[in-house]
């Protein structure tokens, strides 16, 4: 057992040097009147974008009160194994980007199923056993700051990407961001779906991005506020609803999406075996899911939408869906191969290799 | 009288039995096959993951490098709702990756490099488990590594359950459909009972001809029984009939001469108190001649009825026949005796010495016990029958005994003496014929015995 959760441990000892501040605070939102429960949310999605959700919540429910904890996703996946090992309770409704993580804990049985009439209408790939659910539809996207990159060279498809770091090698060097994949579980995810996707194309880009000295960082924001600064030019695998919101704030940044193909991270919800309060969980969870929770997120922190069109002022397909170019990652067993310990590892170890080793003199932390 | 349960209960109860112990089997079976169907169905997608995965074993750098394939995990998430849990087990006995706790017993003479299914639990889930090897031949790593897979059994279940459900149907409406058809099928077979039964329940009581009823032949001896018997019974009438006949014929002989010597005897010479005796005497005599040709009349009738032929006769004529015969030339001349007659001639078949010996009877019976000053014969027709009416001006018989004066010897109780057989010989021959005996109280006084007799149609000789 300890064998497993090791490089997990050490992940999260990792991440939580990198980004202490980002771990584990909690905010508490005290109900509007009496309190009659208190609803416990742990999540690895930034506060900013739930902020808004958990206010309107609080107007249907006023006598909910809401504790919300926050966590890199690697930290949060641990202590739910760990308290689901344990059989100890660990809030009322996890949430994360990193599905697969919550695929394994549904898979090992850390799960409590929850039917109603909202989870009956999500996605047949964004629910699993009706134990994970997927509550959000967020394309991975480029962005580029567009007082660094003329017109001309921004990058339309994936290949585009790679092309332009090979061609303008000396331009770009050091001047493109993605996740480290190491520390970002939505990195890994993303990754390991780009290589599954098309591995040639993946390679190329790979070898391309490792070649352009690629800076890999723990989380969304610090890129995309590197990219707004001008530090860094071109930012890779963003998850969309970030990456409009820090184009809302700065002008300068721009979002593409891919139009070859699009990776589509669905944010899981799932509410843990041990819960204490777990119809609050299965109340906010039926919440997200709601026309009204749906709505609220599409104009207000995720921005994008499986049926609708995308957002105002990104480079894109019209309708992501009706384009075909979508690939929505299936929330379902296969995430169990992504999530595997020995796969994990090969993977970051070929990646790492890839993109860090051969290129050590570019890769500095910064 | 208690009643064995009918036939058709027994049956239904047996039929319903046989097919309910068939429901029970077929559906277990069903429940089985489906079972087995399930399991084999998904444990290839078990092995065929298992071996996906032994596939993705490969050395690198020396050592044994893992790296499972997704769709592996694809093609065990076609069973879409069922947890999966795995191991990797390098050439030395540890775990590469998965679930540590993962074990396979693994049966001692099975070939081991045959990718093999058995049922498990693990984590207190029943569990399907499954195993590959994949032998190496590395400089670096030699020998056997496995791949253990396991998977709940939600889908199987569900399809178990699915395809048991679809057969529990089919085998419920079979056995519906095949409960209604033996149902029918037996109303069916058992008609012919009820036909024979109806057919000897509506038999004459006289008739004791054979039953000539259409039935199976697992009826026969059935049927032979009762006609057996009725032929006996039949031949105890006959004999009891005929002894009947030779006894009156017999008896006949002496009280003729009996009846003579009393003649000779006379009565004027006896003296007053005697003559008395005498006197009831003859009637006595006269009174059982009678009787002995009613009796030998009602054994010819019967005979008659069972072995002649019946041809057209004119009513008339008989009738007219039968009105001379039974008027005696002695009659009282006060009494206005008539015979009316219609002018077309009413043609019945029949036997024309039975039918006269009817209305001879008839006739007698009026004139000894009915008429005071009138007596009339007719003879009419009306709705399609032929009635021989005879009326007198007597007191008749009451309504009340009028079933009961059909019967041999009934005795009138407003009249000394016995109908004897007249009426019933009458009643005979009438039945013979189809028709009846009836009576009628006139309005105006009056009592009429009316011998109706199906009209022959057309038969005009």
């Amino acid at each position: 057992m300890m064998n497993r959760i090791l490089p997990v441990v050490l992940a999260v000892a990792l991440s939580a040097t990198a980004a202490l501040a980002d771990s584990g605070s909690t905010t508490f939102f005290k109900a509007l009147g009496p309190e009659e429960g208190r609803l416990t949310i742990h999540s690895s999605t930034d506060l900013a974008a739930m902020k808004s959700l958990i206010a309107d919540f609080q107007t249907i429910w006023p006598d909910t009160s809401i504790e919300y904890k926050e966590y890199l996703t690697n930290e949060l996946n641990a202590l739910a194994a760990e308290a689901c090992r344990k059989q100890e309770p660990l809030g009322d409704l996890l949430l994360s980007s990193s599905v697969d993580q919550l695929v394994k804990l549904a898979n090992d049985g850390c799960a409590r199923p929850h039917n109603s009439p909202e989870t009956a209408r999500v996605a047949e790939w964004a629910n699993w056993r009706d134990e994970v659910f997927g509550f959000t539809y967020e394309p991975a996207v480029f962005v580029y700051n567009a007082e660094r990159v003329p017109p001309r060279d921004v990058p339309r498809t994936h290949l585009e990407l790679a092309d332009l770091l090979r061609e303008q090698l000396d331009t770009y060097r050091g001047k493109v961001g993605t996740y480290d994949i190491r520390l970002s579980g939505i990195g890994y995810l993303l990754a390991f779906n780009d290589a599954r996707q098309t591995s040639a194309v993946f390679g190329r880009l790979l070898e391309s991005m490792a070649r352009a000295a690629t800076v890999a960082r723990c989380c969304t924001g610090e890129i995309l506020e590197e990219v707004a600064k001008g530090n860094l030019y071109i930012g890779y695998n963003m998850l969309g609803s970030y990456a409009y919101d820090a184009a809302l704030r700065h002008p300068q940044l721009r979002v593409v999406v891919p139009r070859d193909y699009t990776l589509v991270l669905s944010r899981g919800a799932l509410i843990p075996k041990n819960a204490v309060a777990a119809e609050l969980g299965a109340r906010f969870l039926d919440y997200l899911l709601s026309d009204r929770g749906q709505e609220l997120a599409r104009s207000n922190g995720f921005y994008f939408s499986e049926d609708g069109a995308l957002p105002a002022e990104v480079d894109g397909p019209q309708n992501l869906k009706a384009s075909g170019v979508a690939q929505p990652i299936r929330i379902g067993p296969a995430l169990l191969a992504v999530q595997d310990r020995a796969q994990r590892q090969g993977f970051i170890d070929d990646w790492s290799k890839s993109l860090i080793e051969l290129n050590s003199p570019g890769w500095t932390r910064e | 009288m208690g009643h064995e349960p009918s036939l058709f209960s027994r049956l239904a109860r047996r039929i319903s039995l046989v097919l309910g112990i068939g429901v029970a089997l077929l559906v277990t079976a069903a429940w089985y096959y489906a079972e087995t169907a399930a399991n084999k169905a998904y444990d290839r997608l078990l092995v065929g993951a298992a071996l996906q995965m032994a596939e993705s074993l490969a050395v690198e750098d020396g050592k044994l490098a893992v790296r499972l394939p997704a769709s592996a995990f694809e093609l065990l998430g076609l069973a879409e709702r069922d947890r999966i849990y795995y191991r990797v087990i390098d050439t030395h006995g540890r775990t590469l990756t998965g679930y540590d706790d993962l074990e396979m017993q693994m049966p001692p003479r099975e070939p081991a490099d045959v990718p093999n299914v058995q049922a498990g639990v693990y984590r207190g889930e029943p569990v399907r488990i499954a195993r590959a090897v994949r032998p190496l031949a590395d400089p670096a790593v030699n020998g056997r590594a496995y791949v253990i897979v396991a998977q709940t059994n939600e889908a199987r279940s569900s399809l178990a359950w699915e395809l048991t459900l679809r057969a529990t149907g089919l085998v419920l409406v079979m056995s519906l459909l095949a409960f209604g058809g033996a149902m029918l099928a037996i109303r069916y077979a058992l008609q012919p009972v009820e036909r024979l039964g109806k057919a000897v329940r509506k038999r004459d009581p006289h008739d004791l001809t054979p039953v000539s009823v259409q039935v199976p032949r697992e009826l026969d001896p059935f049927v032979g029984s009762i006609n057996h018997f009725m032929g006996r019974l039949s031949e105890r009438v006959d004999l009891l009939q005929r002894f009947i006949a030779d006894a009156a014929h017999q008896i006949r002989t002496p009280l003729t001469a009996l009846a003579a010597q009393l003649d000779i005897v006379g009565s004027s010479r006896l003296p007053e108190k005697d003559r008395q005796h005498f006197e009831r005497a003859r009637e006595r005599v006269d009174e059982l001649s009678r009787l002995t040709s009613q009796l030998l009349s009602h054994a010819m009738v019967i005979h008659r009825a069972d072995s002649v032929q019946l041809e057209p006769v004119s009513l008339v004529d008989v009738a007219r026949r039968a009105y001379r015969a039974a008027i005696p030339i002695t009659v009282d001349p006060d009494i206005v005796i008539s015979f009316e007659a219609p002018d077309d001639r009413p043609f019945v078949l029949g036997d024309a010495v039975s039918l006269r010996e009817a209305v001879v009877n008839v006739i007698d019976n009026a004139l000894r016990h009915g008429v005071d000053q009138r007596l009339e014969v007719r003879v009419t027709t009306a709705n399609g029958e032929a009635h021989v009416e005879v009326e007198d001006d007597g007191p008749g018989i009451p309504p009340e005994q009028w079933e009961q004066a059909t019967q041999r010897f009934a005795t009138s109780k407003s009249d000394k003496g016995s109908t004897g057989l007249g009426f019933a010989i009458a009643q005979e021959v009438a039945k013979a014929h189809g028709g009846s005996l009836r009576f009628r109280t006139g309005d105006a006084g009056g009592f009429t015995v009316v011998l109706g007799l199906p009209l022959l149609e057309g038969a005009r000789p």
